[in-house]
């Protein structure tokens, strides 16, 4: 081992520690800050932004970005209600049409970037606009909620189903949240397939050198396609846990999802000295957003600080991987 | 001579590192004369261009230019001075999203003084009288560089620094991507700029056309001037005086290793190069192949058509007798075909792996279990006996790749391709940047392990070649154009097969 670096440490643990004093501090100043309730408050804020986070990973470790994701969430959550509510559709046929639309929103944009060839930063944003427009064309731009009317003039009979609701708002044990768990169930896997397997190497090989992955025998384009897919089909997932918290149809759900979802991944960055998105990173990042804005919010903090106080964390994060690190390594 | 010379170069010396890449250098440039600049890859030719142009700051010695001394520390100042180059790389040299027009009338278009509002149709005019002095008015001023072919990019930086007036001009290497027809007409106009009293300074590969066009021979050897040859000079005396006449012929042992009862790769009638005669060739168990020619002859190509890149045009080939024709990279890998691709940065290093990662990414399947999860324990095992196996120097088996030398980092790309058995290995430029000890080391560990597999080893170095081959096949445009098994080399005869003309050598 070599003897201990003062540069060395903070770039592994110096993003732990600053989470760990500021954890500290707020559970100092309010002590209803580290009540068990208030913790999974926590959790539950970050859980749908998190989720996608973990897809937005797959991305970005091929060396792409995917801009679609917030607006693919908000359309699977309209999907949802459009299929239950106005469909009268059962919970599960509804999740399992969902996730295969978001399968086909990932084909798609795979499809514009891999045969098409458009810039993966521009036909992610065009499909943003794409799919956030979509999600207004079912229901003639209206919210869908039971009774509400839709374009013919008929009132919507169905409604969300029990099971579905329970994927936002369940509680096992009557703490845990159901889309805690789900969030922490998807980032086991995600971890697993990006640290642990062969497919994860590959994955971060095409980022780190596109041209000597291509001469190793890999099919670059289908495991660029591939990250596409997990990363629409995992924001369609986190759209169906909205939906089911929220238990109605609401346009413009996207809000601030997208930009939290990759603050969140690349925050992660930082985490461990990564330098590199990493599912680990991305999980902690968002923890560490929501953690950050539940403190501030129990401490009095306006709500118009809210996103300056994100961009400022995202910048210094980010400042801190590749300005220290990078003259370091 | 009682001239004076344009720009003088004295004692000029240049480090890499520990590699002294020019020692005590002197040339002269005269007005009216072209200097045609010789010798191996590596003898230091593009070295002392970079400095001449520029690019090159923090050289010793003095450069002269109109008998004042200048320091040149940017290719800007270097112009400022009427000293002009085309470099080899060619798409260095054009902007490929603008118009031919634009690239031709690049200086004009960039001049401060220019008005703010863009004036495209004086651009353009200005960009056909340049186009003239090249005869290039058969080019379309007005679609993008990105969609004409290589030799007309080329032409089009040859009539920009022509346009300029310059007082020397340099080329490196300017007929490497250009038809005979364009060559010809470049020579003409080359003469014709040396008449007006233009001094050139000309770099190839390609003897015959020095033969044909140089008044003055300079030749460099391992950084130092080898000689300056005046005219008449032939082929034989110029190949002469870049070998040298120490180890003229290097003996070294044809090896027992080979068996020649099995033939591991056959190609049949194999044209590889549209237009190109086809080629035949057997490869036999435990042989090292080396072939070599100039850049533009047809290696990489016939590789890429090996590695399951390229399509073949016709013919066939077999890897132990069977039919083989790869679809992708990845079939040629499965049929048990690896290559170590030229350019280890771009084409084969993935920068922020490790070690470790780098040798076993071709083949992970060896490492996963039924769920494809790696295990870390044969990871290790692998890659710690290819290390070792190579003598790759490092901390341990995860150190990042990149905190490796040039010719350890190339040890592990070689490691990569030979942890699992194959039949075929193609090493495509594997000694480019790599010291002479790991290059000594690489080539050892290959023919000591090459086993009842095969390999070719492709560069343009005719010493590396030698060094490590069995046999040597030449390729010059497309064509191979001769063979030599160690033991019997006759490195004047390999270079004119690599340099002369097709009609020279086959007749």
């Amino acid at each position: 081992m070599k003897k201990f670096n003062i540069t060395d440490f903070s770039i592994r643990w110096g993003f732990l520690i600053v989470m760990g004093v500021l954890f500290t501090v707020f559970s100092l100043l309010q002590p209803a800050f580290l009540s068990a309730g208030n913790l999974f408050n926590i959790l539950l804020s970050v859980c749908i932004f998190g989720t996608m986070a973990l897809g937005e990973t797959f991305v970005l470790i091929t060396d792409g970005m995917d801009l679609s994701i917030g607006s693919t969430a908000a359309l699977s959550v309209m999907i949802s209600a459009y299929l239950m509510v106005v469909l009268e559709w059962g919970g599960f046929a509804t999740i399992l049409m969902v996730l295969f639309i978001g399968v086909v929103v990932g084909l798609f944009i795979g499809f514009l970037i891999v045969k098409v060839k458009i810039p993966d930063l521009l036909a992610t944003l065009g499909m943003m606009f794409l799919v956030q427009g979509l999600q207004y064309i079912p229901s003639g731009g209206l919210s869908i909620g039971r009774g509400a009317v839709i374009k013919n003039g008929r009132e919507a009979m169905g409604q969300f189903s029990e099971g579905f609701k329970y994927l936002g708002q369940g509680r096992i044990l009557k703490v845990i949240p159901v889309p805690v768990l789900i969030m922490i169930g998807v980032a086991i896997i995600v971890y697993v397939i990006l640290s642990k397997t062969k497919f994860g190497r590959i994955f971060y090989a095409i980022g780190g050198n596109p041209e000597a992955a291509r001469l190793v025998g890999v099919n670059v384009n289908k495991y660029k396609v591939i990250a596409y897919v997990s990363s629409s089909f995992i924001a369609s997932l986190a759209g169906i846990l909205l939906a089911a918290r929220v238990g109605r149809g609401d346009v413009g759900s996207q809000g601030t999802l997208l930009m939290d979802a990759i603050g969140a991944a690349l925050i992660g960055f930082a985490v461990l000295g990564a330098r590199k998105p990493n599912p680990f990173g991305t999980i902690i990042g968002a923890i560490f957003i929501g953690m950050l804005m539940n403190g501030l919010t129990m401490l009095s903090m306006q709500y118009f600080w809210q996103d300056f106080i994100k961009g400022s964390v995202l910048v210094a994060a980010l400042a801190f991987t590749f300005g220290i690190s990078k003259k370091h390594g | 001579m009682d001239r004076e010379p344009i720009v003088q170069v004295k004692n000029i010396g240049m480090s890499f590192g520990a590699t002294r890449a020019l020692d005590n250098v002197d040339f002269n440039f005269y007005p009216g004369e072209l200097l045609a600049l010789v010798g191996a890859n590596g003898a230091g030719k593009s070295t002392l261009i970079k400095i001449i142009c520029g690019y090159h700051s923090g050289y010793e010695g003095r450069i002269i230019v109109a008998n004042r001394e200048v320091d040149l520390n940017s290719p800007k100042e270097a112009y400022d001075f009427g000293i002009q180059t085309v470099h080899q790389i060619i798409n260095q040299g054009v902007i490929q999203s603008m118009t031919v027009a634009e690239n031709l009338a690049l200086e004009e278009m960039l001049s401060p003084d220019q008005p703010v509002v863009y004036n495209y149709p004086a651009i353009r005019r200005r960009a056909g009288e340049i186009a003239n002095l090249m005869d290039l008015n058969y080019l379309d001023l007005d679609v993008p560089v990105f969609t004409i072919p290589q030799s007309d990019r080329q032409m089009i930086c040859i009539a920009r620094a022509l346009a300029s007036d310059p007082k020397l001009l340099i080329l490196d290497e300017p007929t490497s991507s250009i038809s005979d027809k364009e060559a010809d007409r470049l020579f003409t106009k080359l003469l014709k700029l040396r008449d007006s009293g233009v001094s050139i300074v000309y770099v190839s590969h390609r003897l015959h056309e020095i033969t044909r066009l140089a008044d003055r021979v300079g030749v460099l050897r391992d950084g130092k001037v080898a000689g300056e040859l005046v005219k008449p000079f032939s082929v034989q005396n110029i190949v002469h005086s870049m070998v040298g006449d120490i180890e003229q012929n290097p003996v070294r042992k044809k090896d027992s290793k080979i068996n020649k009862s099995v033939v591991k790769l056959e190609l049949q009638d194999l044209v590889f190069q549209e237009g190109k005669p086809p080629l035949n060739l057997k490869l036999y168990e435990g042989e090292v192949i080396g072939l070599t020619g100039l850049i533009g002859a047809g290696k990489s190509e016939l590789a890429a058509v090996l590695f399951g890149a390229d399509k073949p045009f016709s013919g066939r080939m077999f890897v132990n007798g069977e039919f083989y024709e790869p679809s992708c990279i990845r079939a040629a890998i499965d049929n048990g075909i690896f290559m170590v691709p030229e350019d280890r940065n771009n084409n084969a290093v993935f920068p922020e792996f490790n070690i470790l990662q780098n040798i076993n990414i071709p083949f992970l399947g060896m490492f996963t279990n039924s769920i494809s999860v790696l295990s870390k324990r044969k990871e290790r095992k692998e890659a710690a006996r290819m290390i070792k196996a190579m003598t790759v120097k490092c901390e341990s088996e995860e150190s990042p790749v990149l905190s490796l030398s040039g010719g350890n980092q190339q040890k592990v790309i070689v490691a990569r391709w030979l942890m699992v058995e194959s039949n075929l290995v193609i090493l495509d430029e594997p000694f480019q940047g790599v010291d002479v000890k790991s290059r000594r080391e690489i080539g050892q560990y290959l023919r000591d392990n090459i086993g009842k597999s095969t390999a070719i080893v492709i560069a343009t170095d005719l010493d590396e070649v030698i060094d490590i081959s069995d046999r040597i096949v030449v390729f010059n445009h497309g064509v191979m154009v001769g063979e030599q098994e160690a033991g019997s080399i006759d490195k004047e005869r390999l270079i004119q097969l690599t340099s002369g003309t097709l009609e020279e050598i086959l007749n």
